[in-house]
């Protein structure tokens, strides 16, 4: 302590506060560090200043969005002169002024990309700060960085609310231990398209139904029309609503012809379509009927007085004759672009025309539905799922950020900073105990006597289909590496099938759902077989949602390649066994410089191969006694080249199997039903099935706990959900709900470099 | 109140703040006048945020000249602003924040005597005192009671920071969460505030030991300890030298304040170490979390919307959390 402040009272300089108050080789430590920021918006902006000033010098920011006017209430690094231009160019230059020492390498692109971030990107950096706005690239950066060891900090922030969670692989809970509040909402078809009864539904009718049907593509409404007869919604309505979709084909061309629609739109809008839904009695027997709008009697109607001035022209409440003529006008403007410059117009909340557009039109259905309207104002709230966010709350996350950075840099010291009031309490003090005792979790709350909540961080959960895998990388070429080289490679041994038929492969054909305690037996444990295992394929950017590649039952594509299966750079192969956590290899490409060595040059397997781990101990006295992982084995490479295999699996195992695909092996998509079989027998990666008995409570609940957090598990037949939200549409419950950048169908979900940075996904 | 249309630029620019607080919220927000007393890491945060947010004008003072470890927390400092006055230095660049708000700054203390202070405090609607040694700002909270302005004062200390904040009486309008999420309700509340001087004057006697422990007490009375020997001493601690009477003095306040002896008797000397070695120091994180928080209540109070800290807040960088403790609140 003492010589601590001896140092640092005599560095003059900007750096003698933070070197007190860190001590000197934690300080230092910090301009050592390779930072990656994902996220230029509003807590980014806070982000890269707090970290320039602290002492981190080595920044990469990441972020795919360019400036809005309405970024700069809180992103105070820009001004109205960088409107659309990059955010994370912009930053980047911007907070370099505030540290001359600093390097920061703006990247302006998708976080989402697996081919360029893959796991080796990851990898390249010491510590990951998260400052991202949507639930997709949350859970991808981490994954990225469970599967890369790289530590990380999550954070998000909302309205007044925010939350930071430090995340160290193995040691902390990962981002995606705990379920995540499911952000979308959903309605039937049929309350959008026929049976409004809040003024969201109208909403979303406009946006996403009608923008569409007017502006948008020509597409097939059949699909989702099918679907939803298939899940049992009133076949007499859909097909009342079949006929509504084929008469848009006669106002799709009249708009495009330059001539005035809106009429005619409306006319088949809010009276046909109204009229024919009014001819289905039984429809209305229990709700109130739509009443059908009349053209010209809204237009009889006088114009408003002006009524008292409002502050905010948007706020303004339209009388019917204004939304009418909002939507005449609306229109209008839209057609004109479309017979000029424009194929096809969707719904942008910061366009005005199809703002208007679908404010008028939810306005005008909420009336003929007596729903309650909403103002210009509202609707691009809710139509544009805006968020609100304010400048404090992004700063104090990210001060709080930087903090738990702090500690995450303290703890590759190999030290703790351990700093509760009761023991020590400078970032710089050591302690003998866990490097990561220090970190917290960390909320603003609303409980007037703690604004801020740090609470100790938690255990990963057992049954935690991220962080309990074991990951690795392969680099090779996908177009020559077989499923077979790079799997068996990992496992270690030859990857030739070599009939040496023990009952291992056998005995676990069944072995989902069976005993497999003697499968793997053996006095000199040979390295495990690909053949012993389900395989698939997952995509970090939505690693719930699996592709079966191969399983014991079903070894056809054992010797394709990888790129004949569609799994690319980026993506993993992940090796499921029920005794072992699932291994998870993430495909890289070859390095620039590879020299194609002998024999097998597109496969460098990773060195040491990674340890198959037991899933638990009380699972591995009860179910595999005297089955240890087995002793990892060099790549010894000369071993993996691959002979002709003939088929373990010869048809006649198959006998779990409900289906007649099984001969479809070939197709690099494994057929439906060789999904919802595998839904059925198969757990999600790493979540033992249910139907194991040898579990132990614990483990159940949490098991049960976690298990939608890999809702596409359920493969079974895609939810019109599934269908609505593949069109981009908003579905929500009810208007009670908030609307949130991350319910990921919106048309932000796929952005991957965060642009405000700011929603927050745990909230208590 | 004036309450014109709000302009497209302000429209665009305060949309998403507008939706949290409302444009009534924001409307006062333009009409506001602020005072802040000081430059330094604590009221760099604070500025840039109540500056984005588009409070009406801002008049900063400050007397002193930028030092080079200025740099470290001041984002409104270059290299080559060193040996400038601060407030001249950080002048155009808090005005390129929003072009929509006023800056006037003044480059000396003189306000602050008591005859100036109550001149320049007439004609503010809130002033923010940073980093200010206590008995000083007892005097300058009297002034302002006297004139009813709310007060709030605010800073760090290494990596512990407070706020403390006296709004008098205070009405606001609450959101009513027993209230259905479609209709929400606001309803008005009041409360009165001590003065700084009553507000010292505290004891813990009525605490349970878990909400003692709730407000984290080491912290507070590592930062009131600190106010004490700044008051002894005219200077605070600096070195080794000074652990003993810190820690001295933080065991009396405990005792004096008859905090529950179960939960704490003394402030951990690992802490008041700790303290002691940085308490001169600031770090920008900090800064950034206690400038946050202070300029997020004074925006609250501004708005009169939602309850504001009542009345000392506690900032522990060591673990990231922040308490309030009631002192001397009815």
């Amino acid at each position: 302590m003492a010589t601590t402040t001896t140092t640092t009272t005599t560095v003059p300089g900007r750096t003698k506060h933070a070197k007190a108050i860190l001590g000197d080789e934690l300080h230092k430590k910090l301009g050592e560090t390779k930072v990656l920021v994902v996220g230029a918006g509003g807590i980014g902006c806070e982000l890269v200043k707090t970290l320039v000033l602290s002492g981190f010098i080595k920044i990469t920011l990441l972020d795919l969005d360019t400036i809005d006017l309405s970024n700069l209430n809180r992103q105070f690094l820009f001004r109205t002169t960088h409107i659309k231009k990059p955010k994370s160019l912009i930053a980047a230059s911007v907070a370099a002024t505030f540290n001359p020492l600093v390097h920061i390498t703006p990247i302006q692109d998708n976080i989402m990309d697996s081919e360029k971030y893959h796991v080796e990107w990851f990898a390249g950096f010491d510590l990951v700060l998260n400052a991202l706005d949507n639930l997709e690239a949350r859970k991808y950066v981490g994954r990225m960085c469970v599967a890369a060891g790289v530590r990380m900090v999550e954070s998000g922030t909302a309205g007044y609310l925010g939350q930071v969670q430090p995340i160290v692989g193995g040691v902390t809970e990962c981002f995606e231990c705990m379920e995540k509040p499911k952000g979308g909402k959903t309605y039937p078809v049929c309350t959008i398209r026929s049976t409004p009864s809040l003024p969201i539904h109208c909403v979303v009718w406009s946006k996403s139904y009608l923008m569409g049907q007017l502006f948008g593509v020509d597409e097939d409404a059949g699909t989702e029309l099918d679907e939803a007869e298939k899940q049992g919604e009133n076949a007499e309505e859909i097909a009342n609503l079949r006929k509504e979709a084929e008469s848009f084909a006669q106002v799709r061309a009249a708009i495009r012809s330059g001539g005035p629609a809106a009429r005619m739109i409306f006319d088949k809008i809010f009276n046909t379509d109204i009229n024919r839904l009014l001819s289905m009695s039984d429809m209305w027997n229990h709700r109130a009927k739509p009443v059908p709008l009349d053209f010209a009697q809204i237009m009889r109607e006088e114009d408003p007085t002006e009524n008292g001035a409002v502050a905010l022209k948007d706020q303004k409440k339209l009388t019917t004759k204004e939304n009418l003529e909002l939507f005449i006008s609306s229109v209008s403007a839209l057609s004109a672009r479309l017979s000029s410059t424009e194929t096809l117009i969707e719904f942008d909340k910061d366009d005005d025309d199809t703002l208007d557009f679908v404010t008028a039109a939810s306005n005008l259905r909420s009336l003929a539905y007596g729903i309650p309207q909403k103002t210009k104002w509202e609707v691009k709230e809710m139509a544009g799922n805006i968020i609100p966010a304010i400048a404090t709350t992004n700063a104090i996350i990210a001060g709080l950020i930087v903090l738990q950075a702090v500690h995450l840099v303290a703890a590759s010291l190999g030290r703790s900073t351990s700093t509760s009031t009761a023991s020590h309490s400078t970032l710089s003090s050591t302690s003998t105990s866990s490097p990561f005792t220090a970190l917290r979790n960390i909320h603003i709350q609303l409980k007037p006597a703690v604004p801020l909540s740090a609470i100790t961080t938690s255990r990963p959960n057992p049954a935690c289909g991220i962080c309990r895998d074991v990951y690795t990388v392969v680099r090779c070429d996908p177009l020559r590496a077989t499923l077979r080289d790079v799997v068996q490679g990992v496992l270690g041994g030859t990857p030739t099938p070599t009939p040496t038929p023990n009952s291992n492969s056998n005995s676990n054909s069944n072995s989902n759902s069976t005993s497999t305690s003697t499968s793997t037996s053996n006095s000199n444990p040979p390295s495990p077989s690909i053949s012993e295992f389900t395989v698939f394929a997952s995509s970090p950017s939505a690693p719930s949602s699996t592709r079966i590649l191969a399983d014991p039952d079903w070894d056809d594509n054992l010797d394709r390649t990888l790129g004949s299966l569609n799994v690319r750079c980026g993506m993993f192969v992940n090796v499921w066994k029920w005794e072992w956590k699932t291994l998870s290899i993430g495909i890289g490409g070859l390095p620039p410089n590879y020299h194609a060595g002998e024999g097998r040059g597109w496969l460098l397997l990773p060195d040491p191969l990674p340890r198959l781990v037991v899933r638990k101990e009380k699972e591995k006295e009860k179910r595999v006694s005297g089955v240890r992982p087995q002793p990892q084995q060099q790549p010894g490479r000369t071993s993996l080249k691959r002979s002709l295999g003939d088929d373990e699996g010869d048809g006649g195992d198959i006998v779990v199997l409900d289906d007649d695909n099984n001969n479809n092996g070939a197709d690099a998509h494994p057929p439906a039903a060789k999904k919802r079989k595998t839904t059925t027998s198969h757990p999600p990666p790493s979540t033992p099935p249910k139907s194991k008995p040898t579990q132990t409570t614990q483990t159940t609940k949490t098991t049960s706990k976690h298990a939608p957090a890999h809702p596409a598990f359920s493969f079974s037949s895609p939810s019109k959900k599934r269908q609505l939200e593949e069109e981009g549409l908003v579905l929500m419950e009810s208007a009670e709900e908030e609307l949130r950048d991350d319910i990921s169908i919106s048309e932000d979900g796929n952005r991957g470099g965060g642009d405000g940075g700011e929603d927050v996904i745990v909230i208590d | 109140m004036a309450s014109g249309e709000f302009t497209e630029e302000e429209q665009g620019r305060y949309d998403r703040q507008i939706r949290l607080w409302g444009i009534e919220a924001q409307q006062r927000m333009r009409n506001a006048t602020i005072l802040v007393v000081r430059l330094r890491g604590t009221a760099t945060e604070t500025i840039k945020n109540i500056v984005l947010a588009g409070i009406g004008k801002l008049i900063l003072v400050d007397a002193d000249d930028v030092e080079e470890e200025d740099l470290g927390a001041g984002f409104f400092f270059r290299d080559d602003d060193v040996g400038k006055k601060r407030v001249d230095a950080a002048k155009a660049r808090i005005e390129n924040l929003n072009p929509l708000v006023t800056v006037e700054t003044v480059p000396n203390f003189n306000v602050l005597n008591n005859q100036n202070f109550e001149s320049t405090v007439n004609g503010v609607d809130l002033v923010c005192i940073t980093e200010w040694d206590r008995d000083d700002l007892v005097r300058l909270n009297n002034i302002c009671r006297r004139l009813r302005k709310p007060f709030y004062s605010g800073g760090t200390y290494g990596l512990l920071g407070y706020i403390f904040c006296d709004l008098l009486d205070h009405n606001y309008f609450s959101s009513d969460r027993s209230s259905p999420k479609d209709a929400p309700k606001s309803i008005q509340m009041k409360v009165s505030y001590p003065s700084l001087q009553d507000a010292l004057r505290h004891r813990w006697s009525l605490l349970s030991k878990r909400q003692t422990k709730e407000l984290n007490p080491a912290s507070v009375f590592a930062i009131l300890a600190l106010w004490q020997f700044q008051s002894i001493q005219k200077r605070l601690p600096i070195g080794a030298q000074d652990v003993g009477e810190l820690q001295q003095i933080a065991d009396a306040l405990v005792s004096e304040a008859d905090v529950n002896k179960q939960v704490i008797t003394t402030v951990p000397h690992s802490l008041i170490e700790s303290v002691t070695m940085t308490a001169v120091h600031e770090f920008s994180p900090v800064c950034a979390i206690v400038g946050g928080l202070l300029a997020q209540d004074i925006l609250k109070t501004l708005a009169a919307r939602e309850p504001p800290i009542a009345n000392f807040l506690t900032f522990d960088g060591n673990t990231g959390g922040a308490s309030v403790c009631k002192l001397s609140m009815s």
